[in-house]
């Protein structure tokens, strides 16, 4: 009811953003014309790229942060973060790859059963959140793990977490 | 499809007509002669028909076919991979000799459709045999173009081994240029193919008799390099001379027209030594050549602009000839005539329209394609030269996840290098849009090269998932 108990959960990384510094200025521009499979955006001020191997989507800005995301998995995202620092390398950057965090993981498992919010709300009042209005989802925020759990009444939960692993322990608390 | 055809081949020849009139009192300010002008335009158009980047708008008056052709025995040993390469240019090329090859070992006889569109390409080893029963072997991959009606024959030079220059072809309506020896040309109204060799005088209507003598004259400098102009029976003096020979052996094709008067043209392509040193390097050449058939139409504008600086060099009429080799130089030097046909090439012309087109949205139709195939392009391989260096962030307590190792380490991008394709549009956009990897395109006002041919458009709508 509160929680499951259940060991034999899947429980699915979907995504993961992590962010890196190449630590030298990136022309934008540069990388737009002459990178393979850019989207340039000069109203933000980003370029995106998407990779194809680890498939990633990466936020380019000309100061040198990168945000990659849409990795499956923390070593995916670093390989892939490395891949990217390569090709701006090879594109004529002075690219130095630094700064590598894990800034979210998201991951989501399902419940085999549904789950009434009102009481879950009740239970664990100050954890939980729930506005019907605003989500149709319990946020439920542990602290100290820093982790955030959204938990729908379908039974399925998400997880988001900036610490490393942790989600998959999240889950089974 | 080919309805495109009809109003592409139309707008490029107005807008060769309207950049040649412009032209035209820039350079009697230059102190040039019309006559360059009319060169220019020639080399011009004789360059984007044979890039066969659109139909030849006179192939209209193609008659049936003139053509039979007679493969020999040995046929299937010989130039496989210029068969292959045979079938891509020719816009409609039906036949494929391949098939041929299966349906008889020996002779096997082989009509041209009717409205095959010229220029044909057809390998060595193969015996044409015309309308009118002339026969004639060629040795040598040739591409048979075809000459408009009423052309004069220009002086047939004695022949030799001369270069094959692509954008000799004269002009569209006229035609190609034989190489070699004893080719014979006769004196009816056929078109005008005419080869120069650099010393030999313009001889006419070489005899068929004298062809066995013919071959021992090839030997001499020009050696294992065919030449080949187009000169052009509405000016028949004039003749464009191929000062050298290029160093490098130089492709062999031939091209012999056929008038659609179904006048034959006798070619005897004899000579065997000559022949046979040029030989080898056909197939490979052919395929160069192709390749920078299929480019040629691109470099039209670009190629313009070199040859009018390079004929405000001489003025003069004697020098006019060396300037126009030297223009041909150049061309050549901007065309590979050996050696891969490489992605340099490429980028040059398409570094050319995104900086002439900056303002506009240039779709890559080598980016689409990879959309569709769901393959990654190539990688940049230009590097810009426009990195950016680090400013004094020299951090001395840089974590230690920063060596990058150059590549060694850090996995090459894998790139599956696609096929370099050649496909190009380039435009103006109403509107792209995207989810997750759909892409979907509105573009307006463009040109594009596809498939080795050119279409207009001033709308177009493309969905591509990537």
């Amino acid at each position: 009811m509160d929680s499951s108990n259940d060991d034999a959960l899947d429980i699915i990384i979907t995504n993961v953003v992590a962010t890196f510094r190449t630590r030298c200025h990136l022309n934008l521009r540069t990388i737009a014309l002459e990178g393979t499979n850019v989207i340039y955006k000069p109203e933000v001020g980003k370029v995106l790229m998407k990779l194809r191997k680890p498939k990633i989507t990466a936020s380019i800005w000309s100061s040198g942060k990168i945000i990659c995301t849409g990795a499956t998995s923390e070593d995916e995202a670093k390989l892939g973060a490395r891949r990217l620092a390569r090709v701006l390398q090879k594109l004529g950057f002075k690219v130095r790859f630094s700064a590598f965090k894990v800034v979210n993981v998201l991951a989501v498992c399902s419940m085999p059963f549904a789950i009434r919010l009102i009481d879950f709300t009740k239970k664990n009042r100050p954890i939980a959140s729930y506005e019907p209005e605003l989500h149709p989802a319990v946020t439920y925020r542990i602290k100290h793990l820093k982790a955030t759990i959204q938990v729908f009444s379908t039974g399925s939960i998400t997880v988001t977490d900036n610490s490393n692993k942790d989600p998959k322990a999240k889950c089974r608390i | 499809m080919l309805t495109n055809t009809g109003p592409v081949a139309k707008l490029y020849l107005s807008i060769i007509d309207d950049v040649i009139e412009n032209m035209r009192e820039l350079f009697s300010d230059e102190g040039l002669e019309d006559r360059v002008l009319d060169d220019l335009r020639h080399l011009w158009e004789s360059k984007m028909m044979q890039s066969k980047a659109m139909e030849d708008f006179r192939k209209n008056s193609i008659n049936s076919s003139n053509f039979v052709l007679q493969l020999p025995a040995s046929y299937s040993q010989t130039d496989q991979e210029v068969t292959a390469s045979v079938v891509i240019p020719a816009s409609q090329s039906i036949y494929s000799f391949p098939r041929l090859k299966n349906n008889s070992d020996t002779l096997a006889t082989f009509s041209l459709p009717a409205g095959l569109a010229y220029p044909v390409q057809i390998p060595a080893g193969v015996t044409l045999q015309t309308a009118s029963g002339q026969l004639y072997k060629v040795n040598v991959p040739v591409v048979v173009t075809q000459a408009a009606a009423g052309q004069q024959p220009v002086s047939r030079p004695t022949q030799k081994v001369t270069e094959w220059r692509e954008p000799a072809a004269p002009r569209p309506a006229a035609v190609a240029p034989n190489t070699t020896h004893p080719q014979e040309v006769e004196p009816s109204s056929a078109p005008a193919p005419s080869v120069t060799q650099p010393p030999q005088p313009n001889t006419n209507y070489v005899p068929p008799t004298e062809e066995s003598s013919l071959p021992q004259q090839p030997q001499d400098p020009a050696a294992d390099t065919l030449l080949l102009q187009g000169a052009d029976s509405p000016e028949p003096e004039f003749r464009l001379e191929e000062s050298e020979p290029s160093p490098q052996p130089e492709p062999m094709n031939l091209s012999m027209t056929a008038s659609p008067c179904g006048q034959s043209l006798d070619f005897q392509t004899g000579t065997e030594e000559t022949l046979t040193q040029t030989a080898p390097l056909k197939s490979r050449d052919v395929d160069d050549i192709l390749k920078q058939v299929i480019e040629e139409e691109r470099e039209k504008a670009e190629r313009a602009r070199s040859l009018t600086s390079a004929k405000t060099d001489s003025p003069s009429e004697a020098v006019l000839g060396l300037d126009l080799d030297y223009s041909y130089s150049e061309l050549s030097d901007i065309v590979q005539l050996d050696g891969p046909a490489g992605n340099s090439d490429l980028e040059e012309e398409e570094g050319a329209p995104l900086d002439e087109n900056d303002f506009l949205g240039i779709i890559n139709a080598e980016a689409i394609k990879a959309l569709q195939e769901g393959d990654g392009s190539s990688d940049g391989n230009s590097i810009s030269s426009s990195s950016d260096g680090e400013g004094a962030d020299e951090l001395a307590n840089v974590e230690d996840e920063d060596p990058l190792n150059s590549g060694d380490d850090v996995i090459e991008q894998d790139i599956p290098d696609l096929f370099d394709t050649d496909n190009v549009i380039v435009c103006q956009y109403d509107k792209i849009h995207r989810s997750k990897n759909r892409w979907k395109f509105h573009l307006k006002d463009g040109v594009m090269c596809y498939g080795g041919r050119d279409y207009v458009f001033s709308k177009a709508v493309g969905e591509a998932e990537w």
